[in-house]
């Protein structure tokens, strides 16, 4: 019954299906159909869906893979890209140390993962921990103007639809046909569903997961980059992303345990996220509520879904008994 | 219920080697030389930290760290892990802080429910077989949104018998070595010396043995997240003996830094592993950075930092002497 569930719906439905349920709600509070929400909501949702997209390839590489640097490369490299384009006057340059930025604390956690052995939350863990100093020597007596040529390209529409929305929707149909049409994307989600089988198959496991690291490093960088520019350049600019970055992955459809990789569902779950917090601003919910709803959203499209995850993780408890319990572990080379 | 030879056989039959025995206390081994390292800098800077009014000073900011590393041991130990006990702690401090000083009675229903909502969220991810990062990712929210909702901004007032606790400082002993101290023994005797700790430690390390023995692996992780429960409330109690009153982001680090310390101290992702000894060593190792970097005139700026950069040479010394013994 689950296999049958799993054909006929795509995995990413069922976040465009809580997104557009939340929009009737908005429409039918306001008694208007407009298109000023969708409007705000994609303006907003790019950041989220770059954020969330590094790390779905992160997640996708396998049990135990998450990047938890997120919120502070976004805070740093949002210092970061202000400050550069302040002092030379070039957005690209200020775009460039902002992706150098994302990179430079990958490396720490993909040195820290691959060199030292250690598991892939306490390395990202410790990468942010030393980006976040860096933030809060930069946040005193900051007075960089972010550059208002980008800010303004930031809230640029065509047809209604911000362009920075558009653009980062082209992103993510790449994303797609790269993950499941040329031979790295093959080899994440080969690695991401068996590691050790796709080592033998000869993928290079330990170069894609570090990869992966990179493109979430470099995806948050720019982010906090466009982020700092589109409101301010903040200490905490990127602390709800922690969060909200893996929910998103995960509403979307992407396994947690690694070898399925869904970028629309990125998209479905940070609409989601995003009109429900509007469409609870309109209805006068305050933070408490707010955040009580989400955690119990969150909680009953896991539960409900817990079921097609079963499928696959059905067929690994066949196979290895103990392993079912480990929904993290270090890199699949440990077990051997 | 099953049979007592099945109960004391089952501890046996999991009991490792006295060589693994000891490799398993080797990480541990490897942070409390990091932080005894990091003792003798402190006293060499300031002699005065060594007297109980010193240590008492130093320690006393990190007993609710430890408590909550010593919870996310037990969860990690049956190879879950807990995204939410940095919120969870804090909501523990809004409600110490408003209805257990108010009206004791409710405050304590009030937490019991909250322990009971951990049995709960057990009972869940292992009815629907979905991984307990997600799952505690999303009770965070849940927990944040309930403590907003208790109390709106920090403040209030810790019930009277915490404040006093707080400000108890015998002459004899620093104070917050105590709590410390029992705690860990606590959990340890529960982990390594009661039938209930056997099958905890034996749902990490082998969930099909449990289960073909005769124990309901459901039950087991229910207890288990019940008892990670009860010491993320006694986390936050202490929490809000320290800050006086309460305040729901006050705990939002130890999420992660509580993972950090069970790592440190010996603990695995792979569950199965419970060293009491190692994690309570591996948060006051971590909690002692902001102390050292006061006494040596550095930026908290910099704090984070060396936190992270404890974590990964903490971390590279013990794969060195794994080598090593290997």
């Amino acid at each position: 019954m689950n296999f049958a569930r799993r054909l006929v719906v795509p995995p990413w439905a069922w976040s465009f299906l809580f997104a557009a349920l939340v929009l009737l709600g908005i429409f039918a509070t306001t008694h208007t159909v407009g298109t000023g929400t969708i409007g705000l909501a994609l303006s907003l949702a790019p950041y989220l869906v770059m954020v969330g997209s590094g790390q779905m390839l992160v997640i996708s590489a396998g049990p135990g893979n998450i990047d938890v640097s997120v919120p502070q490369v976004i805070s740093l490299s949002g210092f970061v890209a202000v400050s550069v384009t302040s002092g030379t006057g070039s957005i690209t340059l200020g775009l460039l140390a902002a992706a150098g930025t994302g990179l430079a604390v990958a490396a720490i956690s993909v040195i820290a993962i691959a060199f030292i052995k250690i598991p892939p939350i306490v390395a990202t863990l410790a990468s942010g921990l030393i980006a976040s100093s860096f933030t809060l020597t930069f946040a005193n007596g900051f007075d960089a103007e972010p550059s208002s040529a980008l800010s303004e390209f930031l809230r640029l529409r065509l047809a209604g639809i911000p362009v920075i929305a558009i653009m980062t929707a082209a992103f993510s149909v790449l994303l797609a046909v790269a993950l499941h049409r040329t031979v790295a994307g093959r080899w994440l989600l080969a690695a991401g569903q068996n590691g050790r089988a796709a080592e033998l198959a000869g993928v290079p496991t330990a170069w894609v997961t570090a990869s992966t690291y990179f493109a979430s490093g470099l995806l948050s960088g720019l982010a906090g980059a466009l982020l700092a520019t589109y409101i301010a350049p903040t200490a905490d600019l990127g602390t709800t992303y922690q969060l909200d970055s893996i929910a998103v992955v995960v509403i979307g459809g992407t396994l947690i345990s690694g070898g399925r990789a869904v970028p629309a569902g990125v998209w479905g779950g940070a609409l989601f996220f995003i009109l429900l917090d509007s469409f609870l601003n309109l209805i006068g919910w305050n933070l408490a509520g707010q955040n009580i709803l989400k955690g119990l959203l969150v909680l009953a499209v896991l539960f409900l879904a817990g079921g097609t995850a079963g499928v696959r993780r059905g067929a690994r408890r066949a196979a290895a008994p103990t392993t079912e319990q480990l929904d993290i572990q270090p890199a699949a080379d440990a077990r051997r | 219920m099953t049979s007592p030879t099945l109960e004391r056989a089952l501890p046996e039959r999991l009991a490792p080697g006295d060589r693994d025995r000891l490799k398993r206390q080797v990480p541990a081994g490897v942070t409390l030389l990091a932080f005894i390292a990091m003792l003798v800098v402190c006293g060499a800077i300031q002699p005065v930290i060594f007297s109980a009014t010193g240590l008492n000073l130093v320690l006393s900011s990190i007993v609710p760290l430890v408590i909550a590393s010593l919870a996310q041991m037990v969860m990690m130990s049956i190879g879950d892990i807990d995204l939410g006990i940095g919120s969870f702690v804090g909501l523990v401090t809004a409600v110490s802080a408003t209805t257990l000083s108010g009206t004791p009675l409710i405050g304590v229903l009030i937490l019991l429910a909250l322990i009971a909502g951990y049995g709960v969220l057990g009972a869940l991810v292992h009815l629907r077989r979905v991984p307990a990062l997600i799952a505690t990712l999303g009770a965070s929210f849940v927990w944040y949104g309930l403590a907003l909702f208790v109390l709106p901004t920090p403040g209030g007032t810790a019930p009277d018998w915490l404040l006093a606790f707080a400000a108890w400082t015998p002459s004899a002993f620093p104070a917050p070595v105590l709590p410390i101290l029992v705690i860990t023994a606590a959990i340890w005797a529960v982990l390594q010396l009661t039938p209930v700790g056997a099958r905890v430690r034996a749902l990490g390390s082998n969930a099909a043995v449990l289960e073909r023995s005769g124990r309901s692996a459901l039950r087991t992780r229910i207890i288990t997240y019940v008892i990670v429960g009860v010491l993320a409330v006694l986390a936050g109690l202490s929490l809000s003996s320290q800050i006086g009153g309460g305040d729901p982001t006050s705990a939002n680090d130890y999420t992660l830094i509580s993972v950090a310390a069970v790592i440190l101290g010996g603990g695995s992702f792979f569950g199965g592993r419970a060293v009491a000894w190692g994690s309570m060593v591996g948060a006051v190792t971590l909690g002692l950075v902001s102390v050292l970097l006061s006494l040596l005139n550095l930026s908290s700026n910099v704090q984070p930092a060396v936190e992270g950069g404890i974590v990964i040479a903490a971390l590279a010394g013990r794969l060195l002497v794994g080598k090593v013994l290997r």
